[in-house]
């Protein structure tokens, strides 16, 4: 297991644990590992709108140089932007300086190969393994790496976005959105894609500030109350939240009601099948099965991952999938790249609306209901794997218990829905979620296993 | 490269080392904590200009220097690659509170080091470098909580600088200059500039050249020999050269002839000015020919220690209308006080187009002198007695005797000068002569002295 790269890339808290001497052994890591391949190395680096990023940005940087690699930097952009930058142009990795929806205080690094998706865990354990050893490949005067700026980025991923898209068809609708950027860097591309698809823009918390000052930057309900007031006020199309680097959005629907990432997961999912007439859907074990339903439902097949979305975009890529992503409103949309992208998805978005020709509230209406319960428990790192062990023994001879799953944690189908076990990767608590279509037998499975998981972890330690 | 931190690296006016031997990027980064937080807590700043030259190695150190300075909460305005003279004046048009330029200057390529200069363009004295050295050092800098992590702006100093020369300098004729970048810093801003005021350049090593493949960064006489065909083949009015950052220009004549820093110096002071008063700041290695010339005419002149960062200092303290190091370094601080060499030949440019006369014309109307350096070993554990030693038996022997930086002593027909290297175990002695026989003999007898007073004190020492 990585001890720096989570889920997510190296998150920390800036100046304590993430800070200058980590970002440079990192890019001295990193720039090693690329080097053992190619003479010359072109990494693309891009930030968020953090505080901390000019500092982290030129750290990891000279580490890049003092191995040999060049150094393109692309400014501000969406992580997605980065993501796109990386596989249309002659990169051989790239670098996001982003913690995502984490609070201001933190900062992250993330990485991204040549073919724009996320990092994998074997690229990460290698860089780690080079980082910790200190078997830097050092390159000596003459070959230190060059570094150069281009501000074409975000155009470039914009006009990736409208090549896919059927913008004519939305322009002729004369919709009108409210986007919640919520002073990320989604507003430096979001607003004008969604004006360039001809569409009337109420933007609100715009302007990139790594104080994120109005809202947290995790599109969750509590955070969201600005946007749906305006939806409600306005009588627009839709409302749409953008997490800190952009690669998830939240939808509103026309009367401001919060539409949570599975049901868009699934409304996304039905068109693309339905449009592409079947194929692959890829999603993590986690979501809900009303995902499965209305995929099935439209003709084509669903398959499951473990949790993290460089796990799902990789397992895309494999089994050639038309559509995946997961229930936090990471949508990838894989004819433009194998990554989450909020742009991608609102656009997408827009355009079912206009192909339907219904309101939002009405398409969501017709993705099945499932009642999911989510639920956190403490456990030390070191006992998970006794935990498991000791949970896998006691669910065998369950006559309740339908089928087994173990493609992360133990997933157990049972006659009115499924409960998931799993231990965190990187937190020292282990996740419970169960879904059924009654809330009733949701809180009841929820006693029942949340007590299970419990008494394991106690008998334990 | 290990972990120690070797102290020769800071040196009077700058830091320097071989990459990747005494200097790298962890190196760089520390250095930008020292100097991060000697703004903040010693000059009581906010900010600082960052910029770099083109040696392969600049932008990974830049960068990690960038990022200390950040991590102590100092916000950076980093101008990119440039010439030193373009970071230079957008830092001081920035305002910042200090001004990094990452250079080795005229070394070979595979040197790197940092030059610090004040916001309005002097330079960091010894003792303030010493401060940064210290901190340095260290090594308990605390870096600040993440709500005060200084910002990193990009800031093209292009435009403006080019502005600025564009209100500052119109030629009616037309001027050919043969324009010799070395293939370095300079090809990032002089040939543009040149261009753009009208003169009629001739490029010399004008395209980059980062590892200086084509011409070493030291333009000493005998790297100029392309130089000085171009000016001879293309009649050039007069030639150019400057070093690997652009702080020291040599001017070479209309016949090919390469003129001293004092020459040229002397040419502007006689030729460049309106009004002729102020005082004009000479370091004690100047020639005498600069005080003979310059001050019948209305200036007068003050001799100053050797060092460009005094040089500003004096300057700025004096008003002086302009300076000169005789290693090169050229102020005039009408245009800024910072030695930016690209002024020097717009200068005489200016001075060639106003006056209709050819160079090699002008120049001979100044008495040259021969001079002559030598330079004496002795090991760096006595070179300070030493000099010392010849400061208390020279002061009671000679009248005319200023021991402000070593000791020099003015005779009728010339003067001497004996300084310990503060680099090298050396102690150098400068001698200039109204002629060679009178040269011979004071060479002969200041080295014997000097030579003499090491043997003593060798012996006193055993």
């Amino acid at each position: 297991m990585t001890k720096l790269f989570g889920t997510n890339g190296i998150r920390g808290v800036v100046n304590k644990d993430m800070n200058c001497e980590l970002a440079i052994g990192i890019g001295k890591a990193w720039g090693t590992f690329f080097k053992k391949n190619v003479k010359k190395p072109k990494i693309a680096i891009g930030t968020d709108a953090r505080l901390s990023n000019g500092m982290l940005k030129s750290a990891i940087t000279s580490g890049f140089l003092s191995i040999g690699c060049d150094v393109v930097d692309v400014g501000l952009v969406p992580t997605p932007s980065l993501q796109y930058t990386v596989k249309e142009g002659d990169f051989d990795s790239g670098v996001i300086i982003t913690a995502s929806h984490n609070p201001p205080q933190f900062n992250g690094i993330k990485g991204v190969s040549s073919d724009g998706t996320e990092f994998y865990k074997d690229v990460e354990e290698e860089i780690e393994r080079i980082y910790f050893d200190k078997t830097f490949i050092l390159a000596n005067w003459p070959n230190v790496g060059n570094y150069s700026n281009w501000d074409g980025a975000n155009d470039l991923y914009v006009n990736g976005i409208l090549s896919k898209i059927d913008y004519k068809l939305i322009k002729k609708q004369n919709f009108h959105v409210v986007i919640d950027c919520g002073h990320g860097v989604g507003g430096l591309v979001t607003p004008s894609l969604i004006k360039k698809l001809g569409c009337k823009v109420t933007s609100i918390f715009e302007t990139p500030d790594g104080t994120f000052p109005n809202r947290n930057s995790e599109p969750i309900p509590e955070n969201l109350s600005e946007i749906i007031k305006q939806v409600k006020e306005l009588n627009v199309t839709l409302g749409v939240a953008q997490d800190g680097d952009a690669d998830r959005a939240i939808f509103i629907d026309e009367n401001g009601t919060y539409l949570w990432g599975d049901k868009t997961l699934s409304l996304a999912g039905k068109y693309v099948t339905k449009s592409k007439k079947g194929g692959i859907s890829v999603t993590p074990v986690t979501t809900s099965t009303c995902f499965e339903e209305i995929i099935r439902e439209s003709g084509g097949e669903v398959a499951y991952t473990k949790v993290g979305s460089p796990i799902v975009a990789k397992f895309m890529k494999e089994k050639k999938a038309i559509f995946g992503g997961e229930e936090n409103g990471g949508l990838i949309f894989p004819e433009l790249h194998y990554c989450r992208d909020s742009s991608m998805s609102i656009a997408k978005i827009l355009e079912i609306i206009a192909k339907e020709k219904k309101p939002l509230s009405e398409l969501i209406s017709e993705i099945p209901n499932y009642e999911m319960y989510k639920t956190k428990i403490n456990c030390p790192n070191n006992i998970k794997e006794l935990v498991m062990k000791e949970l896998a023994e006691l669910v065998k001879d369950n006559n309740e218990v339908l089928k087994i799953d173990k493609t992360d944690g133990i997933k157990l189908f049972l006659k009115e829905g499924w409960v998931l076990m799993r231990p965190s990767g990187t937190e020292p608590i282990f996740r419970v979620y169960i879904e059924s279509k009654k809330i009733g037998k949701t809180k009841n499975l929820a006693g029942q296993y949340n007590k299970l998981v419990e008494d394991i972890i106690q008998n334990i330690s | 490269m290990n972990n120690t931190i070797s102290k020769h690296i800071f040196r009077a006016y700058d830091i320097r080392g071989i990459y990747n031997k005494d200097i790298s990027p962890d190196l760089f980064y520390k250095i930008g904590l020292a100097a991060g937080s000697y703004v903040k807590n010693i000059i009581g700043g906010t900010n600082l200009a960052a910029g770099n030259d083109i040696r392969p190695s600049s932008p990974c150190l830049v960068h990690s220097f960038i990022s200390g300075v950040c991590a102590v909460g100092v916000d950076v305005a980093y101008t990119g690659t440039t010439s030193f003279g373009q970071t230079l004046f957008k830092g001081s048009e920035l305002k910042q509170n200090l001004i990094a330029f990452v250079t080795a200057s005229h070394l070979p390529a595979d040197w790197n080091g940092i030059k610090f200069y004040y916001g309005d363009g002097v330079g960091l004295p010894e003792e303030e470098l010493m401060k940064i050295r210290d901190l340095t050092m260290s090594n308990d800098i605390k870096v600040t909580d993440w709500r005060e992590v200084g910002e990193v702006k990009s800031v093209d100093p292009k435009e403006s600088y080019s502005d600025f020369f564009k209100s500052k300098f119109q030629f009616k004729n037309k001027i050919r200059v043969a324009l010799d970048c070395g293939g370095a810093s300079m090809t990032l801003s002089a040939p543009d500039i040149f261009k753009s005021l009208g003169l009629n350049v001739q490029e010399v090593f004008c395209e980059p050249d980062p590892l200086f493949s084509k011409r070493p960064s030291d333009p000493k006489p005998k790297n100029l020999s392309v130089l000085v065909n171009n000016i001879k083949e293309n009649n050039c009015d007069f030639g150019v050269a400057f070093d690997g950052d652009g702080d020291r220009a040599v001017i070479v004549d209309n016949k090919g002839k390469v003129l001293s820093a004092d020459q040229t110096g002397i040419i502007i002071g006689k030729h460049g000015f309106s009004e002729k008063k102020g005082t004009i700041i000479v370091n004690v290695e100047c020639s005498k020919s600069v005080k003979e010339q310059l001050e019948p005419l209305g200036f007068q002149i003050k001799q100053i220690k050797v060092g460009h960062t005094f040089l500003t200092l004096e300057a700025k303290r004096e008003k002086s209308p302009l300076g000169i190091e005789s290693s090169g370094h050229l102020i005039l601080p009408e245009y800024f006080l910072f030695d930016d060499a690209i002024v020097v030949p717009l200068k005489i440019a200016e001075i060639l187009d106003k006056n209709k006369v050819t160079l090699d014309e002008i120049i001979s109307k100044i008495p040259t002198y021969p001079t002559n350096k030598e330079e004496i070993e002795c090991s760096d554990h006595i070179k300070f007695d030493v000099v010392n030693k010849l400061k208390k038996e020279l002061s009671i022997e000679f009248d005319k005797v200023n021991t402000m930086d070593g000791i020099r002593v003015d005779f009728d027909k010339g003067w001497i000068l004996i300084r310990p290297s503060n680099t090298s175990p050396i102690i150098r002695l400068t001698v200039e002569a109204n002629d060679q026989n009178t040269l011979k003999e004071m060479t002969y007898k200041f080295k014997e002295r000097t030579n003499n007073t090491i043997e003593e004190i060798t012996k006193k020492n055993v």
